[in-house]
């Protein structure tokens, strides 16, 4: 019943936007854009907001700088035992906090649970990909990030190579594992290598900073309906992504 | 209840004057918000450049709108999305009810979604027996106070931190507090459940990405991910405008949208949804269905002047700077859309004669069209506007056609011109006192003069014209 | 036709491009200036009107008056009424097209505006088409006119006292007029300028707006008001006569101290 009644509405609407436009029915599609520059615009159209100082400054200090101003913490490990202390440095700081974190679950990305197994500092309970309705339990969502943008120091999470999806949503900490060499400058070129192959990934999520609202008031609130902490471990020593 | 309509303008706008409580809250808010937009505009050193580039983007798409929205709805359809067309507003609520049906659901949780306020979703799925929860803070807001949203992006921008503790202790038993960390968090407690019990999830679209069937939609709370991942179903309500052609055209609206609408760089998450997960066992909806909307677009395509009003990308920043919306919010407008953009979409949408004092209600200070991303001309459609209400008034407004005709007579006949002056210059002497024009009974004859004086004082003409003392004095020298 | 001041007639003065051009006249050659002082300005301000003519002549310009103009038609298209608009328009362009002046210069930035927008008015008619936007090419708000084709900043007035700046939106966002204003005011001996907190929001006015809409009208003055008040300003100035009657309008209710002036007023002051 839909379908058919679908098809009409569809030819109704294709109908009345050909009409308005005062154009046929038939006539060759104009997606090639003709005069409309496409990335060579936009390179230009962004960067300088950092101005002359992006120059100096490495990909991780702009990504570092980026993330702290919109609230999120950045660790640098050069090593897996560096990655390993910033873990424990993490938990051990939440545990003095209210949010005294129990409950600690771990996407499936290869190598990551076998690092949060290094972690010495005692939790309850570490559970690798929990089902969703068991995570609303959980404190801590521990993930890597696919990629990341320095100049605005955002995350890119690509849910169909991890499982990362609610993980990096449901608890109110997440804390994400990037590689270094994964950290792309700019938006504009992030979004030329997403889509590289053509095809875009079901899910892609950007994340910039823990969840936040100015509903009430515009006065900021951090911590709404995603977490409320997002701390940011830069990985400079062997990937641990296959990007 | 505050169902106003466009048609009661006046009396809602001076409603709404009176409350000191409704204007210290647009005051401030509207007030930081354009603080915060300059200041993230003047962050880019090619702000003005940004702009020409996405309302280029925009009037290509919107000229082919066709070719662009065919080419996004069969991507997606290539990735397993299922596609429905909704003329108008109750044929999308029919689509979405029937959908509901069909999937046996009870219980919906929405994310903010102006399209879907225009088509009034809500009270169309609790007719049908489905539970609507609103989930972004603001629509939480004011779904528990049954009120429409008042801001494009702020839903609840004209209530105060009292107001929605008090709403807080009413409906939801929670103890009062005006701390607004903690009312969030009540907020988030009380709706964390409804996530994970719903059936079916529903969002809006910021943009439809034609090369590649991708959906992306914006946000700051982590609703929409929660809308849209955790339910075995995602219904997207996108209008037929929101189509933009490339991939890479999004860096242009990423850079613009966040900026203009709250002065962030960005908001926390974007969401790139394209086609349905590759494995079952993923996470994220089963389905993946998104309803286009026509209601009234495809007809403002018929015009340049006209089809500038689609491109718009919602971000509110007119309203932030329009002067008439900092005094009345946009719950006068009676409208779904208020302020500028809404001043000149409303009567496109439901009709020149519902909405005819909209146009009016404007100053043409010209503000939105300075902080509007794209340059929609918004002044320049509201003299288009009144134009086509003119033409097309019939009884109504036979008196000021008759006003203008007459004064264009005079005016084109400047011997006539100068007797007028004069005549009014005898004339005023019934309400001159002081040296000036106050509100004395004497101005209610003429309603024009008594609408002046009844807050402000007015100069009387002077005793001679300029051009008696040209004559006389100034042009021999 | 003058000495013709070479100008792309497709370009509104809302183009800079425009004033480059025009500044290479520069403010040696004695300019003919036909004044189109408006009809607000002709009835209910003939100061400014004088006041105008006293500051071109200052600066070395010869000034004209044809008293056959009327109005610009502002109102009337404003309020949606295109075909009176239009026969405002044409009398308009009839009676100044015959002038052989250099230049068409207005104390207001909404009339001259107006002007700028003749040309949509005549849309369907090739060959008024053509007339309005020679017409409109021609004309220029007085600050515009001597600060960007003069090149004039020191018209050799003075006044003493503290004083302010409004922003009329018609001059500041179709005509952009922001810096020319300042630049002029500035050259005031003896004035000291201050400047407004939000200098460029509306006053409220808005033509027939303010008539239609009081109380929206007024919610906004106040807001103006309140700022030019909290600058303690002796006076606020303005290049539109239709905001001065609004903002003076309402300092003359609120019984406030601060004064009215419109910029030619200003410029023409030797106190």
């Amino acid at each position: 019943m839909i379908n058919s009644s679908n098809q009409t509405a569809r030819e109704a609407i294709l109908k009345s936007i050909r009409a308005h436009l005062g154009v046929g029915d038939s006539f060759e599609p104009r997606i090639n854009l003709r005069g409309l520059p496409v990335v060579n615009a936009v390179v230009h159209a962004q960067t300088s907001e950092n101005g002359a100082a992006a120059q100096s400054l490495s990909k991780v200090d702009v990504f570092k700088k980026q993330l702290e101003a919109v609230n999120g913490h950045c660790f640098i490990a050069h090593t897996e035992l560096q990655i390993v202390h910033a873990l424990t440095q993490i938990i051990t700081e939440l545990k003095g906090t209210e949010l005294n974190p129990k409950r600690v679950a771990v996407s499936d990305a290869s190598g990551l649970e076998r690092l949060v197994r290094l972690v010495a500092v005692e939790v309850e309970e570490v559970t690798v990909t929990p089902s969703p309705a068991d995570l609303f339990g959980f404190d801590i969502g521990i993930t890597t990030a696919q990629a990341a943008i320095a100049e605005t120091g955002t995350l890119v999470l690509d849910s169909s190579r991890e499982r990362h999806r609610l993980i990096s949503l449901v608890p109110p900490v997440h804390i994400a594992i990037v590689d270094a060499a994964n950290i792309y400058s700019t938006l504009a070129e992030t979004l030329s290598v997403l889509h590289r192959t053509g095809n875009v990934s079901p899910i892609v999520t950007f994340v910039t900073g823990p969840s936040r609202t100015a509903d009430i008031e515009l006065t900021l609130t951090i911590g709404v309906h995603g977490p409320q902490e997002l701390y940011v471990i830069v990985n400079e020593g062997q990937p641990l992504v296959v990007s | 209840m505050n169902h106003l309509t466009a048609e009661t303008f006046d009396e809602n706008a001076k409603a709404a004057l009176t409350d000191t409580h409704l204007r210290g809250a647009l005051r401030n808010a509207t007030s930081l918000f354009g603080e915060r937009r300059r200041e993230a505009a003047a962050s880019l050193n090619n702000w003005e450049d940004l702009r020409t580039q996405a309302r280029a983007i925009k009037d290509e798409t919107l000229s082919h709108l066709d070719k662009y929205l065919e080419q996004f709805v069969s991507k997606a359809e290539a990735r397993g999305v299922h596609f429905h067309w909704a003329e108008n507003a109750a044929a999308a609520n029919e689509i979405i009810c029937g959908l509901t049906a069909k999937y046996a659901a009870s219980t919906v949780v929405k994310s903010k979604s102006m399209t879907t306020e225009e088509t009034h979703l809500n009270d169309a799925l609790e007719s049908a027996g489905v539970q609507v929860v609103e989930t972004d803070l603001g629509e939480y807001i004011i779904q528990l106070a049954h009120e429409t949203p008042s801001h494009i992006i702020a839903p609840a921008i004209h209530k105060t931190k009292g107001q929605i503790a008090e709403l807080f202790t009413s409906e939801l038993g929670s103890a009062p507090t005006d701390d607004v960390a903690e009312l969030t968090r009540t907020a988030r407690e009380t709706l964390r459940d409804r996530f994970a019990a719903a059936d079916i999830g529903i969002s809006g679209v910021n943009f439809g990405i034609a090369e590649t069937g991708t959906i992306l939609i914006v946000e700051n709370e982590g609703n929409i991910r929660l809308t849209t991942s955790l339910p075995r179903v995602h219904i997207a309500v996108m209008g037929i405008e929101k189509v933009i052609p490339r991939f890479a055209d999004v860096d242009v609206f990423l850079k613009l949208l966040p900026r203009s609408g709250t002065g962030q760089r960005l908001t926390a998450y974007q969401s790139f949804i394209t086609g349905i997960k590759s494995n079952r066992e993923d996470e994220g909806p089963d389905e993946v269905h998104v309803v286009l909307l026509d209601n009234g677009r495809s007809r403002m395509l018929a015009q340049p002047i006209t089809r500038q009003s689609l491109a718009c990308i919602r971000c509110g920043a007119c309203l932030n700077a329009c002067p008439v919306y900092q005094q009345i919010g946009g719950h006068a407008y009676g409208s779904v859309y208020p302020g500028p953009i809404g001043a000149v979409i409303t009567p496109q949408l439901i009709g020149l004669e519902k909405a005819a004092k909209l146009p009016y209600a404007s100053s043409l200070c010209g503000a939105c069209r300075e902080v509007c991303p794209v340059k929609i001309d918004i002044p320049a459609l509201l003299l288009h506007l009144r134009a086509e209400i003119t033409e097309g008034a019939s009884k109504q407004r036979i008196g000021e056609r008759l006003a203008f005709s007459v004064w264009a007579w005079i005016m084109t006949r400047p011997r006539l011109y100068v007797l007028s002056a004069r005549l009014s210059r005898w004339l005023q002497w019934l309400f001159v006192r002081d040296g000036k024009i106050s509100d004395k009974p004497t101005t209610k004859i003429f309603s024009p003069l008594a609408a002046w004086t009844s807050g402000r004082d007015l100069r009387p003409l002077d005793d001679s014209s300029f051009r008696d003392r040209w004559k006389k004095e100034l042009s021999h020298r | 036709m003058g000495i013709g001041i070479a100008f792309d007639g497709d370009n509104m003065s809302q183009d800079n491009k425009q004033s480059n051009r025009q500044s290479a006249i520069g403010n040696r050659q004695c300019l003919k200036v036909s004044l189109f002082v408006t009809c607000l300005v002709d009835q209910l301000w003939t100061n400014v009107g004088a006041s105008a003519v006293e500051v071109l002549r200052r600066v070395g310009c010869e000034v004209e008056f044809d008293d056959r103009q009327t109005c610009c038609g502002q109102p009337a298209f404003n309020t949606g009424y295109r075909k009176e608009a239009r026969r405002v328009a044409e009398q308009f362009i009839t009676v100044f097209e015959e002038s052989d002046a250099d230049a068409i210069v207005s104390p207001s930035g909404s009339c001259t505006a107006m002007v700028h927008h003749f040309p949509e008015l005549f849309a369907d008619d090739e060959a008024w088409h053509r007339r309005a936007k020679q017409i409109a090419a021609r004309t220029y708000e007085l600050s515009s006119f001597l600060v960007r084709v003069l090149n004039v900043e020191d018209v050799g007035a003075s006044w003493q006292g503290r004083l302010t700046w409004h922003d009329a939106c018609h001059g500041l966002r179709d005509l952009n007029l922001k810096s020319e204003p300042r630049s002029l005011i500035c050259r005031v001996r003896g004035a000291e300028f201050v400047e407004l907190e939000h200098a460029d929001a509306c006053c409220g006015f808005g033509g027939t707006f303010s008539v239609k809409y009081p109380e929206i009208s007024l919610a906004i003055l106040d807001q103006k008001i309140e700022a030019i008040e909290k600058a303690g300003v002796d006076a606020v100035v303005s290049g539109d006569a239709s905001c001065l009657m609004q903002i003076g309008g309402r300092l003359s209710r609120n019984g406030s101290k601060v004064r009215v002036m419109h910029l030619a007023e200003l410029l023409a002051s030797k106190g």
